[in-house]
């Protein structure tokens, strides 16, 4: 092949990957018209009335021009999203804030507090009722646990009405939940205790501040819950004292096997089991990923997203920039290098929503907010307000739970 | 503008536009959200004069070439696209995976500048002859020539891993087919 031959490949291919114009494209487009004519006249007034004719360059706007992106709006003085964020297929389907709650004893646990998009507004609403929350394929119906944990039952949630379509007992006690990219299945880590446990820990100066760290794990195993027969089978695992309190399973990128997190040598490594209870080693796609970067393998299993790499200071009063590594996934090298602090889920094959920072590299503490990044483009789309991690975990630090539409 | 002319527009948007966004996006380096701003300035500078517009496609098209590569675009640097660094180890050879040089090729194409990005999604993508790209872009066959030879010279630059299979088959004065003239 030469390179004309590759270019016109190339070319063809990138075309063939474009998803349709949104529907509406041409009212967007009349409605930019009216707008800009409406600009241009005033712009026409505004200029008869200078006495000294200068040159003015009028920016043009940089128009919508992005309706498969769906940024949201904020509630003021914080950055909870109130209306649904969206990229392509990918939708923010819910987010969760986390605040530990005291116990008895002076310990705590760590609860969250979901919100959940309904697909008839577009919306976020507050659901208390549950202490974890997974967001099946189609974003219309979530797998939830109630607050009492481990919880001896999950259900099937209709995001639309708000009500439970149907309860399954899980004699096991049930933590965490996952479904399976094809959405016929489920994952249910069970826990003997209650994972979200937080241990009072005294300080260095005597305990005027306390803190809280995690318990030790109680995990038992999983189930594998087929939701056509709902038929589940639980499979028992060791204890393992490398596993942290909550290390909650979910599918490979093909369905066939489920991992987890672990504690070890290094940051973001994982163990894989299959769906018989066997401890496996790591499929060839996931070997080299993380699992604290949550995007994993692009949607044609080329392309692997992998952790921060380089921060570009931009000074004093300009935000940092961050990049994220996207690797082959059978070699592990770096293909190239991503906008984005931390790659959470894929839109299509080259675009990849993130957190960014939004504070300057030094000296400014640490902000971030949601944007869309793309492979071959510094450019971000801001997708959310400002998140702030390290203030006051209940009101602003969320996170968002992904689902493809 | 008209109900019936906005009807007509509408129409003509709703099933051409998934085609023409393929285009813009590839004039664009591959930028979507560049390549749908591409799109909509040519669709609302076509429904300025739509009801005058014979062949609103051939019309659009002709927008969005020329808008790519007009001094307006050239003389806003902010709106071309900018694009990350190059990866500091990209080594090549016999392991590039075809997603890799795919990859390789995509990030070489949205460095090149418009003009000659757009020369070369002219030639390869619509596959026009010389003549015609030079009769869309208003310049002359031999400009359309040395911009396509120089085009081609300069991603082998952008991407040295394609030195591997860049043994052109032909002289570079062969890229072009015959030349028709009218």
């Amino acid at each position: 092949m030469n390179v004309e031959e590759l270019v016109r490949d190339s070319l063809r291919d990138l075309a063939g990957e474009q998803e349709p114009a949104a529907p509406g494209f041409a009212d967007r487009v009349l409605a930019e018209r009216r707008r800009r004519r409406t600009r241009t006249f005033a712009s026409v007034a505004a200029a008869t009335a200078a006495v000294v004719a200068v040159s003015v360059a009028v920016p043009q706007l940089v128009s919508g021009g992005r309706d498969d992106v769906r940024p949201s709006g904020v509630t003021g003085g914080h950055s909870l999203p109130v209306t649904a964020i969206s990229a392509g297929r990918t939708v923010v389907a819910a987010y969760y804030t986390t605040a530990t709650r005291k116990t008895g004893k002076g310990d705590g646990v760590a609860e969250r507090t979901y919100r959940l998009l309904d697909p008839s507004t577009g919306r976020y609403k507050k659901d208390n009722r549950w202490s974890y929350v997974a967001v099946a394929p189609g974003a219309k119906t979530a797998a939830v646990i109630e607050r009492t944990l481990p919880a001896s039952r999950f259900g099937l949630l209709d995001l639309t009405t708000g009500k439970v379509k149907q309860w399954f007992d899980v004699r096991t006690g049930a933590g965490g939940l996952a479904f399976s990219h094809d959405g016929t299945k489920l994952v249910i880590t069970t826990y003997d205790e209650h994972p979200d446990v937080r241990v009072r820990v005294e300080n260095g100066s005597g305990g005027v501040d306390p803190a809280f760290m995690e318990g030790g794990t109680s995990r038992s195993g999983y189930m594998i819950f087929d939701l056509e027969s709902h038929n589940g089978s639980w499979w028992q695992i060791k204890p393992n004292r490398d596993v942290p309190s909550r290390a909650d399973f979910a599918f490979t990128d093909d369905d066939k096997a489920v991992y987890a997190q672990v504690v070890g040598g290094n940051d973001g490594m994982e163990e894989f089991y299959n769906l018989s209870g066997k401890k496996i080693t790591a499929p060839a796609k996931e070997k080299y990923l993380r699992w604290d970067v949550p995007a994993r393998i692009s949607p044609n299993g080329e392309l692997a997203a992998l952790g921060l790499t380089k921060e570009v200071n931009m000074g004093k009063k300009l935000p940092g920039k961050s990049y994220s590594s996207i690797r082959n996934p059978l070699t592990g090298k770096e293909i190239t290098k991503v906008r984005g602090g931390q790659l959470l889920a894929w839109v299509d094959d080259h675009r990849l929503i993130a957190w960014e920072r939004t504070t300057p590299l030094k000296n400014a503490g640490y902000k971030d907010h949601l944007v869309l990044v793309t492979i071959g483009s510094d450019k971000v789309v801001v997708l959310s307000g400002v998140r702030d991690p390290d203030d006051g975990p209940q009101r602003l630090a969320w996170e968002p739970v992904f689902a493809e539409r | 503008m008209d109900a019936e002319a906005q009807d007509s527009f509408r129409e003509f948007v709703e099933h051409r536009s998934s085609a023409l966004l393929k285009t813009a996006v590839l004039l664009s380096g591959g930028d979507r959200h560049a390549g749908e701003d591409l799109l909509q300035n040519a669709l609302i500078k076509a429904a300025g004069r739509w009801h005058r517009i014979d062949e609103p496609e051939a019309y659009v098209r002709q927008i969005l070439y020329r808008q790519q590569i007009s001094r307006w675009r050239l003389k806003w640097p902010r709106r071309e696209l900018s694009v990350a660094e190059p990866p500091e180890d990209r080594t090549g050879g016999d392991d590039s995976s075809a997603a890799e040089v795919r990859l390789v090729m995509r990030g070489a194409l949205a460095r090149l500048t418009a003009r000659q990005r757009t020369v070369l999604v002219l030639r390869y993508f619509e596959d026009l002859p010389e003549a015609d790209v030079a009769r869309i872009l208003g310049c002359s066959v031999g400009t359309v020539r040395s911009t396509t030879h120089r085009s081609l010279a300069r991603l082998r630059v952008l991407a040295p891993e394609l030195a591997a299979l860049n043994t052109p088959s032909r002289p570079s004065r062969d890229y072009a087919p015959v030349e028709v003239r009218p």
